[in-house]
């Protein structure tokens, strides 16, 4: 057996990325404009009718402190929606990768090309996030040019997560346990929208565990310009686990694939 | 074109494939055949670097696999027996995106496409979904696609399963066509018939093993030049 994981990686991956990038630019009105409708319905629900009933959050107001958590989960929903279902239904009901894995591009080219493909379409939709809260006059500052970076790096984290799921689920029906036992839970308690320190204190340890916790805390002290000391801890955390969960996922679905 | 030794597959308690011998020269029309559950499938997934090999060795074009999988890969076509087209795409992107993968150039890509589609007769639904064509065309685009990189070999799992006779006659005549421009093709097929009238060699598969191989005409000579009734003699059993 020769290399597996992230060392059999070759550069040809990207000419799989190239393909999803080339379906998403025929039907970019379908892809695009919903993930760009979403910011806009979120700023109102959150920001203005929730915020309304809140004063201030460790120090800002709830739409400046929701603002990060709202740029995650969008990050977070669209990766794992992308390699969740959309991996799935190319790999199963489609057979596109059984198609490309008899040319010279490998299994675990493929796997590479989803991953990264599904942090791209995430990171487009959440910078649509940045972006309109950004012309919204919500927030402003010199960090900010550094949370499209986390963000990317998160979606590269949620996306290896999802993909080593897609590669070891039988059917499309068994998502909705990663959803409800992974996903919403993170969603929901990984101070996106209230902060941690409301948990006990053993969920609180639980959550840090958790990369999504920490791309949340990263991008809210970038937002609001107070990056405290454990930053760059949690950043090297985020890109650790990235590299950990790209290595499992590219061997489990190379393993689904050439069996 | 092809040298196996040994090769065998077992996945826990099963052998697939149990010590396959063959060799299959240049330019030669070679053919498993067998029915469902022989090995067949197994035998090519291999020789496309889709199975992993447990044991015996496999080269093709001179190179070994697993080790050069991707050099092998180069120069292989591929017709699946479940059909992999790019629904997202039309019958041209199918290929020039396909051609992508080989690293191709794209005016080349396009070039080779446009020839493709003509020769597999698709010139009138360039522009079409795979979802859009009908069971013959689709494996007539699947042939097209396989032969994107001109590739020396040229490898065929059950290419007209389902296909109503008329259009499994066309699909042997396209494959005649490229046996006359002298390419090796490798074919697993369920079909006594057609295994009879395309190949120089065939090779009769059962519970993972090669029972006998040679040209049909050979093979048959003391059968009524009938692939059923040899296979019967062997097994003791009707083919399915």
């Amino acid at each position: 057996m020769g290399a597996q994981g992230l060392r059999a990686v070759t550069p040809r991956w990207f000419s799989v990325w190239k393909r999803n990038a080339y379906v998403y630019a025929k039907r970019w009105k379908l892809y695009a404009l919903p993930p760009l409708a979403e910011p806009f319905l979120l700023v109102f629900a959150l920001g203005i009718g929730v915020g309304s009933f809140i004063d201030q959050i460790e120090g800002v107001t709830y739409l400046v402190f929701v603002s990060a958590g709202l740029i995650a989960s969008e990050t977070l929903l669209r990766a794992t929606f992308e390699c969740t279902y959309g991996s799935f239904f190319r790999m199963t009901y489609q057979n596109t990768f059984e198609g490309i894995i008899t040319t010279p591009v490998s299994a675990s080219d493929v796997a590479m090309a989803e991953i990264f493909w599904g942090a791209t379409k995430a990171s487009i939709s959440a910078l649509a996030v940045l972006l309109v809260l950004a012309v919204l006059g919500v927030f402003s500052g010199p960090l900010l040019v550094l949370v499209p970076l986390i963000i990317f790096a998160g979606a590269l984290n949620f996306s290896s997560m999802a993909l080593i799921v897609s590669s070891r689920v039988p059917d499309l029906e068994y998502f909705t346990f990663y959803f409800a036992g992974v996903v919403f839970p993170m969603l929901f308690l990984a101070g996106t929208y209230f902060p941690l320190s409301r948990l006990p204190e053993i969920v609180q340890s639980a959550m840090w565990l958790l990369p999504f916790t920490s791309v949340v805390d990263v991008a809210r002290s970038l937002i609001i310009e107070r990056p405290d000391s454990m930053i760059y801890w949690k950043s090297l955390y985020i890109l650790v686990s990235t590299v950990v969960l790209m290595e499992l996922a590219i061997r489990s679905l190379t393993n689904r694939l050439v069996r | 074109m092809i040298e196996a030794r040994s090769l065998t597959k077992r996945y826990k308690e099963l052998t697939a494939v149990d010590g396959l011998d063959f060799t299959v020269p240049d330019g030669s029309f070679f053919t498993f055949v067998g029915p469902n559950g022989a090995g067949k499938t197994t035998t090519i997934r291999m020789m496309c670097g889709l199975t992993p090999i447990t044991s015996g060795s496999l080269e093709i074009a001179g190179m070994s696999l697993p080790d050069q999988v991707a050099d092998v890969k180069s120069v292989l076509g591929v017709v699946p027996q479940e059909s992999s087209l790019d629904r997202d795409l039309t019958v041209m992107e199918n290929l020039l995106i396909y051609a992508g993968y080989f690293g191709i150039e794209k005016k080349l890509a396009r070039s080779r496409a446009e020839e493709l589609i003509e020769f597999v007769e698709l010139t009138n639904k360039i522009d079409s979904q795979p979802e859009e064509l009908s069971g013959g065309m689709r494996r007539r685009l699947l042939i097209a696609r396989s032969l994107i990189n001109n590739p020396r070999l040229l490898i065929l799992d059950e290419p007209t399963t389902g296909l109503d006779p008329k259009v499994r006659r066309s699909i042997w005549d396209t494959l005649q066509d490229l046996t006359t421009q002298g390419m090796t093709l490798v074919m697993s097929t369920h079909y006594m018939e057609e295994a009879s009238e395309l190949s120089d060699i065939v090779a009769v598969m059962d519970h993972g093993k090669i029972l006998s191989s040679g040209p049909p005409d050979e093979l048959t000579a003391d059968y009524d030049g009938s692939l059923e009734k040899l296979f019967l003699s062997m097994t003791g059993k009707e083919h399915d």
